[in-house]
């Protein structure tokens, strides 16, 4: 009795294995929250305001109480009315959600309640009978319409401020006065949408009498989606069961318990424990999830001639929408990701994180650093010109190096910027290219990047923990907390733990995500996962191997310490001899006289400092990872078209744990950056409603025109990370806008500081272009 | 009340229709049929592509009434025995799957494409699959996936 051992799959990390849900993706088995359904399970839907900002004077839902197939009706006054937020351990005052609002409604589709029905037309006839009087008050959506005195007051703060964060270090006043050259710019990057293809869907249902709930939940986050439910329910840890289900795509949009998550346990418990499905329309998921923060980013920076950035000042406003979510720390890694970039000793951006009557911005993939990267890498290029510097020459000269310490106290250990710029150039032939090609109309740009792997948000710790259990049979499994959002953290942390184990990865099966039986996590994001829940991996398959290994060394009179095993073989690791297969070892584990169950643990805590966000400062991430970006454009004149020629990224990972994987991240950043770059641009109407909120009219990237791609894996072998890997999976998206501006002004000497690069801004530039040249 | 029969993966079922229902409703929600996906319930995702005598057809835009007669094909019906379709095969071996959830729709859209045109350039696969949206895995590795499928089919063939 022992399971298959495929033996292209021993020595896993490196390799190009595949997904371990592969085949359930490509049969239709693989089951989604929006696949989980029960013979008596109840449809929920939300009650939203219609109003942009309005007092709640009274509600009535006694009508649709009373129409036939509606079993719960539920509003604020059937809840404690606990607020919940994401950054309650940093910014505890920026907790300010309610899952079901009491007193106002600060957006178009702020949830004021939720029914439960029978079907899905019985809920939504439901909703219109509804009876909801409200006193309308002033609202405002355009961001700095909303920081003027005398804006109407979303929350209580001041001027709809609902964070200031001025980042201060050395005197740039002094530097700037003193450069050889300084430069302004203002850039715009707008709002966008996570635009996952599954929409946010959960089933939940409370077991009344043993007071238990549990939430079937397309989440990244499921520990935290517990940790709200939990606090916002008054129930315990453990009375919450948060199961993470086959998610379909985040990417930022599912970190976090959202009103409906809350409202379908609410509506189970008062239908009497019936299960209660939520699923979002399209329309709702713009509507009602979370956003981009559309960020308007001031840039004031000075360098001398012989290239050196002196010193860089600045204001970042961010459009945080109706509720603060992540936007604090989104805000602070707006304008904190260029110390892990550029080396810089004098420096002043002040952000300010407001309030709007419009969707609730919050996390989406690159967290604030997509915006920033646009403004920063933007401004560079333009800074390298006005000294008649090279764009990569000026860069070289001024990125940051390993082992070394930034301003704002970041420990940067291994640093493979240099390299990814070197290689990316070499790639696509920079020096030949740059300049060279206006008659044309082709251009080149870069963009750098840097990104941590982990970072501590909504609480003290960051820990992840993991289990292996190798069962009689010589199978393994993996229990991690991890969210696998589609990224393939099952895949990457099961080759983790059976090349530590020293097995085939043809004998693990994964489970993650499930707050009742796997251990904790804090979730999918600050592209932790890989360097965080590996490092714990580890641990917890090092952990079963010394088990097995303590049963052979009691059993042969050998030392625990000589022995190992690789590659399917217990080994004296002196000598390289073989002492026994691990089906032997499994065996002998589990045999008459020793019985020993092997269950390994692990638990792992990056090596961090909180940061200060009264200063900037803190070591936030355990490792950092870098990233070089070139766009090869040619632009068409007459009808402002671009079209990418190639896009090359070189991306330090570390290490490679799954080469195909990496790319994938890749290149599916690189098609969401070219989205945001070219189409991307969630619009709001003077009611603060989407503009655009469906895949009509919010275009993302579709086949057609997937411009080709050239991935460039860095190794620098991190010495903390799992098996010398660094997190990705986010850094490539940071630079895209930037490395195609660049380009396009390569090729026809305009300069766009708003996105989405649109054909009429690029014939308007060049119309400007042309008058200012007569 | 309204009976027909619908014959999905050479199998036929009976299904009563209240009303308007759509072959995507029908499939998911009374025939548990849920490998087929819906992300926008407005033809714009591709999500819910299904075959209808070969040719790929938005389930979630058409009337299931409208079916009887038709061979209907799903993602479940894809697999021959224990068997993957060559195409299945194809999006695992070249990581094409990232969430997975496009994928029904992206492998029925690819079925349908290659059934007519075994070896379609890298244009008539952009083009093919322009319907179906997928966030996560920027596209390349699923037009590798549709051109080793196509292959494979070609020699299978042979």
């Amino acid at each position: 009795m022992s399971v298959t051992v495929k033996k292209e799959y021993v020595n896993p990390v490196g390799k190009s294995v595949p997904r371990i849900e592969g085949k359930a993706a490509v049969t239709g088995q693989l089951k989604y929250a929006f696949d989980v359904s029960f013979p008596n399970m109840l449809i929920g839907k939300m009650i939203r305001s219609p109003h942009p900002h309005a007092k709640i004077i009274s509600i009535d839902t006694s009508k649709a109480e009373a129409l036939p197939g509606v079993r719960a009706v539920i509003t604020a006054k059937d809840t404690h009315q606990i607020k919940f937020g994401s950054n309650e351990y940093f910014f505890p005052h920026t907790t300010d959600q309610m899952a079901l609002e009491a007193d106002k409604v600060r957006y178009v589709g702020d949830e004021l309640g939720a029914v439960a029905a029978v079907d899905e037309e019985t809920a939504l006839e439901a909703i219109k009978l509804i009876d909801i009087k409200y006193e309308i008050l002033p609202h405002v959506v355009d961001v700095e319409e909303a920081m003027k005195p005398g804006a109407p007051q979303i929350h209580d703060s001041l001027n709809n401020i609902a964070v200031i964060l001025p980042v201060n270090f050395g005197n740039p006043d002094r530097m700037l006065k003193d450069a050889d050259y300084v430069r302004e710019d203002r850039f715009y990057a707008p709002a966008a949408h996570q635009a996952a293809i599954e929409p946010h869907v959960c089933v939940g249902q409370w077991e009344t009498f043993s007071n238990k709930i549990t939430l079937w939940a397309s989440s990244q986050a499921p520990f935290k989606c517990r940790e709200a439910l939990a606090k916002t329910l008054k129930m315990d840890l453990n009375d919450v069961r948060v199961i993470k289900m086959a998610v379909g795509g985040g990417f930022g949009g599912k970190l976090e318990m959202l009103p409906m998550d809350f409202a379908s346990c609410m509506l189970s418990k008062k239908a009497g424990g019936l299960p209660v499905k939520i699923c979002y329309s399209r329309e709702e998921e713009f509507l009602a999830s979370r956003r981009k923060h559309g960020i308007i980013y001031k840039l004031k920076s000075g360098v001398n001639k012989d290239g050196t950035l002196v010193g860089i000042t600045g204001e970042v406003i961010a459009d945080g929408g109706a509720y603060c979510s992540y936007g604090p720390t989104v805000l602070a890694a707006a304008i904190m990701r260029i110390f892990m970039v550029y080396k810089i000793e004098h420096f002043r951006i002040t952000g300010y994180r407001v309030y709007t009557n419009t969707p609730i911005s919050g996390a989406m993939r690159g967290f604030g650093g997509v915006q920033a990267g646009f403004a920063i890498e933007s401004h560079m290029d333009m800074l390298a010109e006005g000294i008649g510097m090279d764009p990569v020459e000026f860069r070289l000269k001024n990125i940051t190096t390993p082992n070394m310490t930034t301003i704002n106290q970041m420990k940067l250990t291994t640093n493979g910027l240099k390299d990814c710029i070197e290689q990316a150039c070499k790639a696509a032939d920079w020096e030949k290219k740059q300049g060279q090609q206006k008659e044309i109309c082709r251009g080149i740009g870069i963009g750098i990047a840097a990104d941590v792997m982990g970072s501590k948000m909504y609480k003290s710790h960051e820990s992840a923990g993991s289990l292996v259990k190798v069962e009689e049979d010589g199978s393994v499994y993996l229990f991690t907390g991890a969210a696998d959002t589609g990224q393939g953290s099952n895949t990457a942390l099961s080759q983790i733990a059976c090349q530590e184990l020293g097995v085939s990865y043809s004998r693990i099966k994964c489970t993650s995500g499930d707050t009742e039986i796997t251990p904790f996590d804090t979730g999918s994001f600050a592209s932790r996962v890989t360097f965080i829940s590996g490092n714990a991996t580890i641990l917890a398959a090092r952990d079963a191997k010394i088990q097995m290994l303590e049963i052979i060394a009691l059993d042969l009179k050998r030392n625990v310490e000589d022995l190992d095993i690789v590659a399917e073989e217990v080994i004296n690791k002196n000598d390289k001899s073989v002492i026994m297969s691990f089906d032997e070892a499994v065996t002998l584990s589990y045999s008459f006289k020793y019985g020993r169950q092997i269950i390994g643990r692990g638990s792992y805590n990056p090596k961090t400092t909180p940061i200060d966000f009264r200063t900037g400062e803190g070591n936030v991430s355990g490792s950092y990872g870098f990233e070089a970006q070139i766009a090869e454009v040619e632009v068409n004149k007459k009808t402002g078209d671009v079209t990418i020629l190639r896009l090359y990224d070189a991306h330090d990972i570390g290490k490679a744990i799954n080469p195909q994987s990496v790319e994938g991240q890749i290149e599916g950043s690189l098609a969401m950056g070219l989205g945001y770059t070219f189409m991307e641009n969630l619009t709001f109407d003077k009611k603060g409603r989407p503009g655009n909120g469906n895949f009509a009219h919010y275009r993302i990237p579709r086949s057609l025109g997937t411009p080709p791609m050239t991935s460039i894996l860095i190794e620098t072998d991190d010495p903390e990370g799992p098996f010398g890997a660094k997190g990705m999976g986010e850094a490539s998206l940071l630079p895209t806008s930037a490395a195609i501006a660049n380009a396009i002004y390569d090729a026809i000497g305009v300069r766009i500081k708003e996105l989405p690069i649109t054909p009429d801004k690029i014939i308007n530039a060049l119309k400007e272009k042309e008058s200012n040249e007569k | 009340m309204n009976k027909i029969t619908l014959k999905i993966n050479n199998k036929n079922y009976e299904v009563e229709l209240k009303g308007q229902e759509t072959l995507l409703e029908v499939l998911r929600d009374q025939l548990g049929l849920t490998g087929t996906k819906t992300a926008c319930e407005e033809s714009e995702c591709g999500t819910c592509v299904v075959t209808v005598d070969g040719k790929a057809v938005l389930s979630c835009i058409t009337m299931a009434q409208a079916m009887e007669g038709n061979n209907i094909t799903t993602i479940e019906g894809l697999a021959d025995g224990d068997n993957l379709h060559p195409i299945q095969q194809a999006f695992i071996d070249t990581g094409a799957v990232q969430c997975g959830f496009c994928i029904p729709g992206m492998i029925m859209a690819s079925k349908s494409l290659l059934d007519h045109n075994p070896k379609p350039t890298r244009k008539e696969i952009e083009y093919a699959l322009d319907g179906n949206l997928c966030r996560c895995a920027g596209y390349l590795k699923i037009f590798e996936a549709v051109e080793e499928a196509g292959e494979k089919m070609t020699s299978k063939k042979q």
